[in-house]
């Protein structure tokens, strides 16, 4: 049961985002690292929903690309039922690739344009069955097709032919057809109107359930991951500041940026009104982060120390200021 | 109310009408949609996926492109029609007058240009702006969007900001010219609440502060319920209620309206089914005869399998529905 079968282990990935050399020799001024990701740790049980929630740019879709293998990180690993993504051997990396896949934030960059909708779904069957017989194939595609709420005719349309949230659907469909044991859903319904995302997010716990499937969901929608997700990790700059299940985490928030990020949703009951809760102070330059603990700028409970020292994540939450259990 | 006669809306659509020319004949993607914007209003575009949302967007501003084209309809904006302007007088209107956020953030971007080159050069085409003047005020608009450090970001490329930030780059770059219509498409999708927050409530000083009008289409109804004034909902191609939002959200005449209101994902509630209107919108190729949403409508009669209801006026909007013209099983 607490077998973990994705962990994650002091995940970091720095990017090197100074101005070009010269530049910067004329300017004398220093490189720029970019923390993107900071020693983050967690781990998803087989056929379980993990979600990661945060503000835009906290390093989420960053956290994702290396759970799939897509991004190398700095430093720490990410392993698949013990089985680390990076070792070097390609053999290792290709059998490990079919196992996980990725659908992206943005389905329109994500579908080859040139490429009719069923080959692009065909394409991880190939991969998945090269043998299947081409009768069997199709009809693979048009199940699929199906099942995500499109018409098997869609097959022989190009990604420009469909709505936005229809092309989401698409990418949906590839992902599934690789027949995988892990997905990472970055921002899956997005795109989506809240109809077709209840059909899609229904859909998505429906194979979950029917192939043990094990998510890692990344969304800025806070009720879309209380609805999906057995437990959530909350990231501020980077930094893994809260981890816990999905129902202790909206009824009893521990960290202070978690409690503002759950008072800042919109809701349909406040009709014409302003947000009762704003999210104080400005967000901060992640190039050059505030000392100590990110998130004491905007922070109510902060203290001195809260300006000098990080705190470390224990017992699910990193903060100074928030009481532990003896 | 400063003016005895009323001025005419800042936008005013009347019958507008888009056909898809396919190989086994013409699809109607937008049938006979009307409606206006006031001056300093939000209209809220909600829908089903495939509805014709974006599409409508694209035919104010005379992006369609075949196969897709406008056969009908008048557009006109501030009282004089724009439909018929050329291309050259029509691009200039957009950026200038039209500022448009797509759905897309990524195609929007060029991704062989730097985010300064992109702001700048928008911001020079529409302003007269010295290179240094407008470098300085594309730091500023990305500081009104929410980017941090914006001076230290501006240089970079597209690839290197994240999803969020990038659409923030689109809606810095549709409110460069101080437009005075903004279409906005799916503008704060991919942003936190903080971040979408703060764009919204940036969107909603525009409207108060320069008088300036919003045609924001999303699904998000909470973004709606706190920016719109009112709101049109579309189904297959058209409009099929519209109304004050207070309205819409509370008491939705029409049932495809209603259903969409209870599709929504709560925080008060945990891993529950959520309700789905069951089956799927009709394709274009195979739009029904009578109402569109029949097929999928708890209270369909039998009058709804063969004619089309009409949108039929309110005490406070209108909808598009046997049922509120009275007619019963
Ligand atoms: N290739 C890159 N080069 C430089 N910086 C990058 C690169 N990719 C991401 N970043 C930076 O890393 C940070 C985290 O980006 P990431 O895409 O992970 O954010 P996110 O949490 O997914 O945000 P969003 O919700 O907006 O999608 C951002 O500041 C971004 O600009
Ligand atoms: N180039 C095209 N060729 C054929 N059909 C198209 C084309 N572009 C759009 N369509 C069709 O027109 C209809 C309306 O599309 P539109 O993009 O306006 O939907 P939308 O309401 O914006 O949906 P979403 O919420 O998913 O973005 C859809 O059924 C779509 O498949
Ligand atoms: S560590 Fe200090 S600054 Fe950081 S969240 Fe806790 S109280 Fe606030
Ligand atoms: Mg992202
Ligand atoms: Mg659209």
């Amino acid at each position: 049961m607490s077998d973990p079968f994705i962990e994650i282990n002091q995940l970091s990935k720095d990017f090197d985002v100074s101005p070009p050399a010269l530049e910067r020799w004329i300017e004398r001024s220093p490189r720029r690292i970019l923390h993107a990701v900071d020693k983050v740790s967690f781990h998803i049980t087989r056929g379980e929903t993990f979600a990661l929630v945060g503000e835009s740019g906290s390093g989420k879709s960053t956290i994702g690309r290396m759970a799939v293998g897509l991004l190398s990180p700095t430093n720490g690993d990410v392993k698949l039922d013990h089985q680390s993504l990076f070792r070097s051997d390609a053999a290792h990396t290709q059998a490990m690739r079919r196992r996980i896949q990725m659908i992206f934030q943005d389905p329109y960059a994500s579908l080859n344009p040139r490429w009719r909708t069923g080959s692009i779904i065909a394409e991880p069957l190939r991969v998945f069955n090269p043998r299947q017989p081409k009768p069997e194939q199709i009809e693979a595609i048009a199940r699929l097709l199906e099942k995500v709420g499109l018409s098997p005719v869609d097959a022989l349309k190009f990604p420009h032919e469909f709505s936005g949230g229809q092309r989401q659907r698409i990418a949906i469909a590839r992902a599934l057809a690789a027949n995988p044991d892990f997905i990472v859903c970055d921002e899956p319904t997005s795109a989506l109107d809240v109809s077709v995302q209840a059909q899609i997010l229904n859909l998505m716990r429906d194979l979950q359930e029917q192939f043990g499937l094990t998510y890692l969901l990344i969304s800025h929608n806070l009720a879309v991951v209380r609805h999906m997700a057995r437990r959530i990790g909350v990231i501020y700059l980077g930094r893994l500041v809260e981890v816990a299940d999905a129902s202790q985490l909206f009824n009893n928030p521990r960290h202070p940026y978690t409690r503002m990020l759950l008072a800042a949703v919109p809701d349909i009951q406040k009709i014409g009104a302003g947000r009762t809760t704003r999210m104080e102070g400005e967000v901060p330059n992640p190039i050059n982060p505030p000392s100590g603990c990110h998130f004491h700028p905007r922070c109510p409970l902060a203290s001195t120390r809260c300006t000098q020292e990080a705190p470390e994540l224990i017992d699910g939450v990193a903060c100074h200021a928030v009481a532990r259990p003896a | 109310m400063l003016q005895a006669v009323p001025a005419p809306p800042l936008l005013d659509v009347k019958d507008l009408t888009v056909q898809i020319d396919t190989r086994r004949g013409p699809l109607l993607a937008i049938d006979h949609i009307s409606f206006h914007i006031a001056r300093g209003e939000i209209l809220g575009i909600v829908g089903e996926s495939g509805a014709g949302k974006s599409l409508t967007g694209a035919a104010i501003i005379n992006l369609l492109t075949p196969p897709i084209r406008r056969i009908q309809g008048e557009i006109s904006l501030q009282g004089a029609r724009i439909d018929g302007l050329s291309i050259q007088a029509m691009r200039e209107l957009r950026g200038k007058k039209i500022g448009m956020i797509f759905q897309d953030p990524l195609t929007s971007l060029d991704p062989l240009a730097t985010i300064a080159q992109q702001l700048i050069e928008t911001l020079r085409a529409h302003l007269p702006l010295s290179p240094s003047a407008a470098r300085a005020r594309a730091i500023g608009l990305l500081r009104e969007v929410g980017i941090p450090a914006p001076e230290q970001r501006i240089d970079a490329y597209p690839h290197a900001f994240s999803g969020g930030m990038r659409q923030r780059v689109v809606i810095a770059l549709a409110l460069a010219a101080e437009p005075e219509l903004i279409i906005a498409d799916e503008p704060t999708t991919a942003l936190d609440v903080s971040v979408q927050a703060q764009i919204i409530e940036l969107l909603k000083a525009l409207c108060a502060q320069r008088g300036a009008s919003i045609m924001l289409i999303t699904h998000d109804m909470g973004v709606i319920a706190e920016t719109a004034d009112r709101v049109a909902v579309m189904y297959a191609g058209r409009i099929v209620e519209i109304g004050p939002v207070a309205q819409i959200i509370q008491s939705p005449r029409h049932p495809y309206t209603q259903g969409l209101m209870g599709a929504i994902p709560s925080l008060g509630a945990d891993r529950t089914r959520l309700t789905q209107i069951s089956g799927a919108m009709p394709r274009l190729t195979a739009l029904p005869e009578g109402c569109a949403f029949a097929p999928r409508c708890t209270k369909a009669m039998a009058l709804c399998q063969t004619q089309r209801p009409s949108l039929t006026p309110h005490e406070q909007g209108a909808a598009a529905c046997f049922l509120l013209e009275g007619a019963t099983v």
